[in-house]
């Protein structure tokens, strides 16, 4: 989606563990959830 | 027929949760909040060290979206969904005296929490704007960085979101955020389930 809007040079970091301990953690396992770094540039 | 999110009632719940992380900061949430979460998630120990309570404790990011880029002195950077304004004080600390940081936030109780804090910091080169990423209240062209951090995920329009972002940066500007991904697929009941966006 972030190419598909124009950007340019996209790149994605490693996954985090968001979610591990919290209480969110069994919808987040359920859907193999993390959170990511994202970068683009715009042209 | 796909099922999909009522976003004006989305927008709603999403309001009321992050009302609670502003006001009630220590509660137990589905996410982990404050310090333990900056630490966890990688943001620069001094950075965070230096900061007040009040800046630091509704906290509730996914990842840190200064991981792959540093922020340059001198640069315009936009924080959406800024909350209590976390990642827009460790935006400020790295763009100086010469840079400036908008952050937006449609959540009154944020607004009123990051501006005092702006304010107790002393920042003069950080604001708070009320509004919603769909229609964010910066003019064209006026951004060399849009920061973001694990909110564009509670939007229904993405696609509007990321419209709104093209706008607002410079050519040449960069979009660096964070969010979550799901790495198995969510069913159309899930998609349509607001409790499931929010809790």
């Amino acid at each position: 989606m972030i190419e598909d809007s124009g950007f340019v040079d996209v790149r994605i970091g490693p996954p985090v563990d968001t979610f591990g301990g919290a209480k969110g953690e069994p919808n987040a396992r359920k859907f193999a959830v993390f959170g990511y770094a994202f970068i683009g540039r715009k042209p | 027929m796909s099922e999909t999110v009522d976003s004006a009632a989305l927008r709603e719940e999403v309001r009321k949760k992050y009302r609670d992380v502003a006001i009630r900061p220590n509660d137990k949430y589905h996410f982990h909040t404050g310090r333990p979460l900056a630490a966890r998630l990688g943001y620069d120990r001094r950075a965070v060290s230096a900061m007040p309570d009040e800046a630091v404790e509704s906290f509730a990011g996914v990842a840190n979206p200064f991981s792959l880029r540093d922020l340059k002195p001198g640069e315009r950077v936009v924080d959406l969904g800024s909350g209590a304004g976390f990642d827009s004080f460790i935006a400020v600390g790295m763009v100086g005296a010469t840079g400036h940081v908008i952050g937006v936030d449609m959540t009154e109780e944020m607004l009123a929490k990051s501006r005092g804090t702006a304010k107790a910091m002393g920042l003069g080169n950080v604001e708070f704007r009320e509004g919603i990423l769909e229609e964010l209240p910066v003019d064209d062209g006026w951004a060399d960085v849009v920061i973001s951090n694990g909110v564009i995920n509670l939007c229904a329009d993405k696609q509007q979101v990321f419209g709104e972002i093209q706008r607002a940066l410079k050519p040449g500007g960069y979009l660096q955020f964070a969010d979550i991904a799901n790495g198995k697929p969510v069913p159309a009941s899930a998609v349509a389930n607001i409790d499931l966006w929010t809790a």
